[in-house]
């Protein structure tokens, strides 16, 4: 069974890592500005496609090695699990240096070109792009938010009903294999775990929303496209991720309450489940996301090109740029957001939920 | 409406935001009433500071191009009768950029035709 979920997941992993180049913003090539007068160099179109094929063959070559090995003798659960995990740190390494050794070539193939010198820098915006904002609204988050106060409740006036020992930890099958001494607080751990989080990701929500929406002055059209699809489609994704954990945690927590309504057949199916829809939803996701940028526009103006950010990007993957007042801004290599590590509120929506959230637990 | 800030020109980056919003509201790209985006918007969008754009929005409201209606924002005020004060500033500013180009070497008939173009693009109010 869980050579199935290693392979699921490596395969997933794997995947992605390989068809990154294809999928990021049109103007980053390996996390370094290339303006759009070059992005179809044939130079570096056969870096892309160098990358992939390697990252593509080694990842192949890793996974069939693991199929080999565990079928070849009978292996242990966690000798499964183990090798699982390993491989899969090892195709993320993989493709990571793979990333900085196409990296480092392509901002030598920028600087030899002279690709920025002739071109003037400017920064760009739409005064009505705002309003093309679909991303969801905040209060939406209000529901699961409710939910779990209504599970915290519910709790507490059933509190006769808890056994003595109450689960804090669920093993792969969906059995609970740790337990915790019967308190008021441990019987709410699990909401309150669940409700830090909500909070968590409703911070991420805002901040995301007040993060700048970056258009592109080379291609106003695709990048406005990638950018409110980005927008829209993030909000989307993870209020999907915060009701489907709701409804796992929730379901979680009205087993140990009322024990006869825990079927084995959907403890262990619900993690599974759990773990399909996230990867289906993080591949449409990406894909879309990713392909929304692709139409080439006409240049209307060849002798401009968007601000060289390269400078606030170390090592083409952390941004720091103090000046700009966004708290996440679109990753340069994958789909999705990274932190602007120059302002301070982004680690404070991230870092301060997750103490939190290990405070609890070991509590 | 489009905003382009070219990062290496020699006038700051508040004067070419204040610059294009005047001529965008000329044009009628931007009409009276309607308001411009917050200020933390508009800079995390552009990617400045936000002290760039607060400076380009109270140049703007002491210019009477727009008022900052605290919780609102900033609304584009409607295009009123010009007092006599505004008008000899905007003489006074103009005067200089005439004269340069005059001494420069352009004639005065070049100069007539140039401002009828530069009016001509912007909408008759």
């Amino acid at each position: 069974m869980s050579i199935i979920v290693f392979l699921v997941i490596t395969l997933f992993i794997a995947f992605i890592q390989t068809v990154i180049p294809y999928l990021v913003k049109r103007t980053v090539v390996f996390g370094v500005t290339i303006p759009d007068q070059y992005t179809q160099n044939p130079t570096i179109k056969a870096y892309k496609k160098r990358y992939s094929i390697s990252v593509a063959l080694l990842s192949g070559i890793i996974i069939g090695g693991y199929i080999i090995w565990a079928f070849t003798n009978e292996r242990l659960e966690e000798q499964v699990a183990i090798a699982g995990t390993i491989i899969e740190f090892a195709i993320i390494f993989i493709s990571v240096s793979w990333y900085f050794y196409y990296h480092g070539k392509t901002k030598q193939l920028k600087s030899k070109n002279k690709w920025v010198e002739n071109l003037k820098q400017v920064k760009v915006t739409d005064l009505s792009v705002r309003s093309q904002d679909e991303m969801l609204p905040w209060y939406i988050y209000l529901m699961p938010i409710l939910i779990t106060i209504g599970f915290m409740l519910y709790t507490i006036i059933n509190y006769e009903l808890l056994p003595d020992q109450i689960p804090t930890h669920w093993g792969p099958s969906g059995e609970p294999d740790a337990f915790t001494e019967k308190t008021p607080f441990s019987s709410i751990q699990l909401t309150l775990l669940l409700l830090v989080m909500q909070l968590m990701f409703l911070g991420i929500h805002i901040a995301t929303k007040n993060s700048g929406i970056k258009l592109s002055a080379t291609g106003l059209q695709s990048s406005r496209n990638r950018q409110l699809s980005l927008r829209k489609y993030s909000s989307w994704f993870m209020l999907f991720v915060v009701l489907v954990i709701t409804m796992l945690m929730g379901y979680f927590q009205l087993t140990t309450i009322h024990p006869n309504i825990a079927s084995d057949y959907a403890m262990a199916a619900l993690p599974l489940f759990f773990l399909a829809i996230v990867l289906i939803g993080t591949l449409i996701f990406g894909l879309k996301v990713g392909r929304s940028d692709k139409e080439i526009e006409i240049l209307e103006d060849e002798k401009i090109m968007d601000i060289d950010e390269d400078k606030y990007w170390k090592g083409g993957m952390f941004y720091f740029n103090k000046n700009d007042p966004s708290i996440f801004v679109e990753k340069r290599f994958g789909v999705g957001w990274t932190i602007n590590f120059a302002n301070p509120i982004g680690y404070i929506i991230v870092l301060v939920p997750l103490i939190i959230i290990i405070v609890i637990s070991i509590l | 409406m489009i905003i382009q800030i070219d990062t290496e020109s020699d006038i700051p980056i508040y004067t070419q935001l204040t610059n294009q919003i005047i001529e965008g509201i000329a044009r009628g790209d931007i009409q009276p009433g309607h308001s411009l985006p917050s200020v933390r918007a508009f800079a995390a969008d552009l990617g400045v500071n936000m002290h760039t754009v607060n400076k380009s929005y109270h140049e703007l409201e002491k210019k009477g191009v727009i008022k900052i209606v605290p919780k609102s924002g900033a609304m584009i005020s409607p295009i009123d009768n010009i007092n006599n004060e505004t008008k000899q500033r905007i003489i006074s500013e103009l005067k200089p950029h005439l004269a340069e180009a005059l001494v420069l070497g352009m004639g005065k008939e070049e100069i007539k035709s140039l401002i009828n173009t530069i009016i001509g693009e912007m909408k008759e109010r």
